[in-house]
């Protein structure tokens, strides 16, 4: 899970607004396509999560990163839609958030404490070097080993990682865990080269060094501040790509990004500003693809005190935000209403959905009742007069509005709520695990996106005691049966055993509001007419999204 | 070499050393004093674990008093290490070399614009007074008051989108291309500063076609143009020089304005990127670097003037 820090997802789309809006006042004259429609925009009925595979040769694709320039291609050490087209997991998030196999053939729990995992035979880095597995134990524990790692977490129930035969490694447990096999989908599971990263040290993956591993395109060149070019890596084992190059470009603006797709001068880019969604629908270069999600915009409270730290609160907020109007204005209706914090699409491919789904159906929709909302603000013994802060990332245009709707909201109902702007740095210090950092906020505003299955990953961030997991538990959340059925959750190894500890667990937490998620982002695309192939659900942040990337 | 010409190098030798040790105390300082934790940069954008926090605060010196990180920073780049960035994980200088190629080059792209018509403009206005001069004036006051992203913006939409004359993204490869791609932005960045060189420009040169020696010209029969080159335009270039030294400077802080609007990735962008992110090096580094390039620029400035009108070096002004 990813939790924007104002400078991984919320600064996808910042700036372009402005930029669109002056542009919009300057040019009426020439009916800018990129002035805000004027009728409301066409509801989304179908989601999108890939586009055909491609049939045609293309020699060079080029792809906008409006994410900016990463800070490494190592997966993990920075979000970004380069690595995965580099480095393959053991496993794969398929399209629909389903498992599919990777680098290895076969890679499951034989009974509840021991994964076994079995190597694709033959199978070969982008150098021609084969996948042994000392690599795999090698990039495995590089995670486990290093506290530095994002992936830490994923393996605190790991005892031991060793080889267990010619093509088999297993992952020994101290207690069963429910989350490691979704984790290996993602970049837990993305398997590097032992030799050539000890070679590399601490420049592997950097723009000083280089990267192998046994993805379908490899790192070519990296030109600071420029670009990352890959090439086609003609032995991977799931076929080579139709794409001799794909050349990535930094345009961490959403206009010149929106202005570069639309003359053709960059073939395709993810979460395109969608202050700009009618300009792309218009466009005879290529078209708005519109996929599913787990990404979501909320708010939530930062400390044990306060007005945040109190539920009523949460909920009589929750309940005076329009979420209709929200998405109409927020996401110019790319997204949609979300009854907790965990979107639906995070389960699709488990085998447990239907028990999921159910217990998601059964909660309440977000209601929109001013009347209500008064009368909790009343029960809540809280001082209305006393602000509220809310702090949010400077030049993130969806949560600077996502900031001004809360404020309009809170006025309805007699609290007063005022912004906290912040810059990049400063507002990821929120995030540090010091409360002290937190102090001076109620709430904080952030966009964030899970990117491997895996239903429990995110919710046991906001309601496990910060000791065993909950690193987001700022409110000193602490309800028994929760914690009960959370654990039991992830030590459960039967798929539908562990849902249904959770959803009773969501039963009891969801009305607390831990988050308020005010609505479900869809994952965009935009992709040049002459191309086809892309994965266009949110499973492009793990998976070679470009494998099947070519032309129509 | 004179005595006192060997002095006054020296001096603003001098001048410079200290003007670049009082930047980098200031700019230290303030980079530090801003809110948000640098650790946070060098966590790479995941949430950093206690353990993780200690390990990075060890590894940077964070934990260290700020003058010793003053001066283990201060000792590196005298021995030439630049340090290395905490956001990306490699030297300054690897991330710095790469990308001032392009600024420069859009910089001196800019320059040309805004000497020929800039300059062009205000001498036409200054010599022909009427019709023309009141188009200019009119035009500079447009142009002084038009913010570069919104130049941007319109030239974008005109010559990008309307009639797809210019590219409106990257900066191209090879020479000719770069300097094709960098049409908008350096046209973009010029708007403002031609409008205000145009203005002194006018300003200066009408001041010494009214002055008193060039009426004693005149009316000593020296044909027209002459009195021009000779006597206005030469009398008239000191005060363009010293404003041309800051321009330049000032370009090189505002290029990231362009450069993030036409997404060109050069050091403009990478000092506003890096200051977001608290990243501590990068900021130290390109700050100083304008500073130096500020400084030097101005003494080259001097010392131009200087050889073009030895008198202004004097105490005394012509009367």
């Amino acid at each position: 899970m990813r939790i924007s820090d104002g400078d991984v997802v919320a600064r996808r789309w910042r700036n372009g607004a402005l930029l669109s809006a002056v542009a919009a006042l300057l040019l009426t004259g020439c009916s800018a396509p990129e002035a805000a429609p004027t009728d409301e925009p066409a509801p989304i009925t179908e989601l999108t999560s890939s586009l055909p595979a491609a049939t045609t040769a293309v020699d060079e694709v080029r792809w906008g990163l409006v994410e900016g320039e990463p800070r490494s291609l190592v997966p993990g050490a920075d979000y970004n839609f380069v690595w995965p087209n580099i480095c393959d997991s053991l496993l794969r998030v398929s399209p629909d958030f389903g498992i599919e196999p990777g680098l290895a053939e076969r890679a499951e729990f034989v009974d509840p404490v021991t994964f076994v995992i079995n190597l694709r035979q033959g199978v070969t880095f982008s150098d021609g070097s084969a996948v042994t597995p000392e690599d795999v134990v090698f990039s495995l524990e590089r995670s486990r080993q290093d506290v530095m790692s994002p992936y830490f977490g994923a393996f605190v129930l790991v005892s031991t990682i060793e080889v267990t035969g010619e093509n088999q490694v297993t992952v020994n447990f101290t207690a069963p865990d429910s989350i490691f096999r979704e984790a290996m989908t993602g970049g837990p599971g993305a398997i590097l080269s032992k030799t050539f990263s000890e070679q590399q040290g601490p420049a592997l993956g950097t723009s000083a060094g280089e990267i192998l591993c046994a993805g379908p395109y490899a790192l070519e060149s990296w030109t600071p501040g420029s670009d990352i070019t890959l090439v086609a890596n003609d032995g991977y084992w799931d076929g080579a790509p139709l794409v001799q190059k794909l050349v990535f470009s930094f345009i961490p603006d959403g206009t010149t990004l929106t202005n570069a797709l639309l003359a053709g001068e960059i073939d395709g880019a993810f979460n395109v500003p969608p202050a700009s969604r009618a300009a792309f629908e218009d466009s005879d270069e290529g078209r708005l693809i519109v996929g599913p999600s787990t990404a979501s915009f909320s708010f939530g409270p930062t400390r044990t005190d306060g007005p945040g730290a109190n539920p009523k609160i949460r909920q009589a907020l929750s309940m005076a935000i329009d979420r209709e109007q929200y998405i109409q204005t927020v996401l110019n209706g790319l997204g949609e209403a979300q009854s907790t914090f965990v979107a639906p699409f995070t389960w699709e491919g488990s085998e447990a959905a239907s028990v999921y789904q159910a217990a998601y159906d059964a909660l309440p929709e977000p209601a929109f009742d001013l009347e209500a909302a008064r009368a909790l603000v009343e029960e809540s013994g809280e001082d209305p007069s006393v602000p509220i802060r809310i702090a949010i990332p400077a030049g993130s245009k969806e949560l600077s509005q996502t900031a001004a709707i809360v404020q309009a909201a809170a006025q309805q109902i007699g609290l007063t709520v005022e912004i906290d702007e912040r810059q990049a740095a400063d507002f990821a210090s929120l995030f540090l695990p010091d409360p002290a950092a937190r102090e001076s906020v109620d709430f904080l505003a952030t966009a964030g996106y899970q990117e491997t299955p895996g239903v429990l990953t995110y919710p046991q961030l906001f309601v496990l005691p910060p000791e065993i997991g909950g690193i987001f538990n700022w409110t000193a959340y602490a309800d028994p049966e929760v914690v009960g059925a959370v654990q039991a959750a992830r030590t459960t190894p039967d798929p539908v055993g562990a849902a249904e500890a959770y959803v009773a667990a969501q039963e009891i937490f969801a009305p607390e509001l831990l988050q308020v998620t005010l609505a479900g982002a869809y994952h965009t695309t935009f992709l040049n007419n002459r191309l086809t192939g892309v994965v266009t659900s949110v499973a492009s942040y793990s998976s070679p999204w470009a494998l099947h990337l070519g032309g129509q | 070499m004179g005595a006192r010409t060997v002095r006054r190098l020296l001096s603003k030798i001098g001048a410079l050393l200290l003007t670049l040790f009082l930047s980098s105390v200031v700019i230290f300082s303030a980079v530090l004093l801003t809110p948000g934790d640098p650790v946070v940069a060098l966590a790479g954008g995941v949430r950093p674990t206690p353990e993780m926090i200690d390990a990075i605060r060890e590894q940077y010196q964070l934990d260290q008093p700020v003058w010793v990180q003053y001066l283990s920073w201060v000792g590196s780049v005298l021995t030439g290490d630049l340090g290395t960035s905490f956001v990306y994980k490699t030297e300054v200088i690897d991330l710095i070399a790469p990308r001032f190629g392009i600024t420069f080059l859009l910089v001196i792209y800019t320059l040309v614009l805004i000497v020929v018509f800039g300059v062009g403009s205000g001498i036409l206005a200054a010599v022909r007074r009427g019709r023309v001069e009141q188009a200019v004036l009119v035009g500079t006051s447009l142009g002084v008051a038009m913010p570069t992203f919104v130049v941007a913006i319109v030239l974008i939409w005109i010559f990008g989108r309307v009639l797809g004359w210019f590219p409106v993204y990257g900066p191209g490869e090879g020479l000719l291309d770069n300097l094709y791609h960098l049409t908008l932005p350096a046209v973009s960045l010029a708007v403002l500063y031609i409008a205000y060189i145009s203005r002194i420009t006018r300003g200066a040169v009408v001041a010494q076609l009214s002055s008193e020696h060039v009426e004693t010209a005149r009316v000593r029969g020296i044909p027209p143009s002459r009195i021009f080159r000779r006597h206005v335009f030469l009398n008239a270039s000191p005060q363009l020089l010293s404003v041309a030294g800051t321009t330049i400077a000032s370009l090189f802080a505002v290029a990231a304005i362009a450069e993030h609007a036409f997404g060109l990735g050069g050091i403009g962008v990478l000092l506003t990127e890096a200051a977001a992110r608290k990243d501590l090096p990068v900021v130290q580094t390109l700050s100083l670097m304008l500073v130096a390039l500020f400084v030097v620029l101005n003494a080259m400035v001097d010392v131009v003037i200087a050889i073009i009108d030895p008198d202004s070096a004097r105490p005394r002004r012509d009367a």
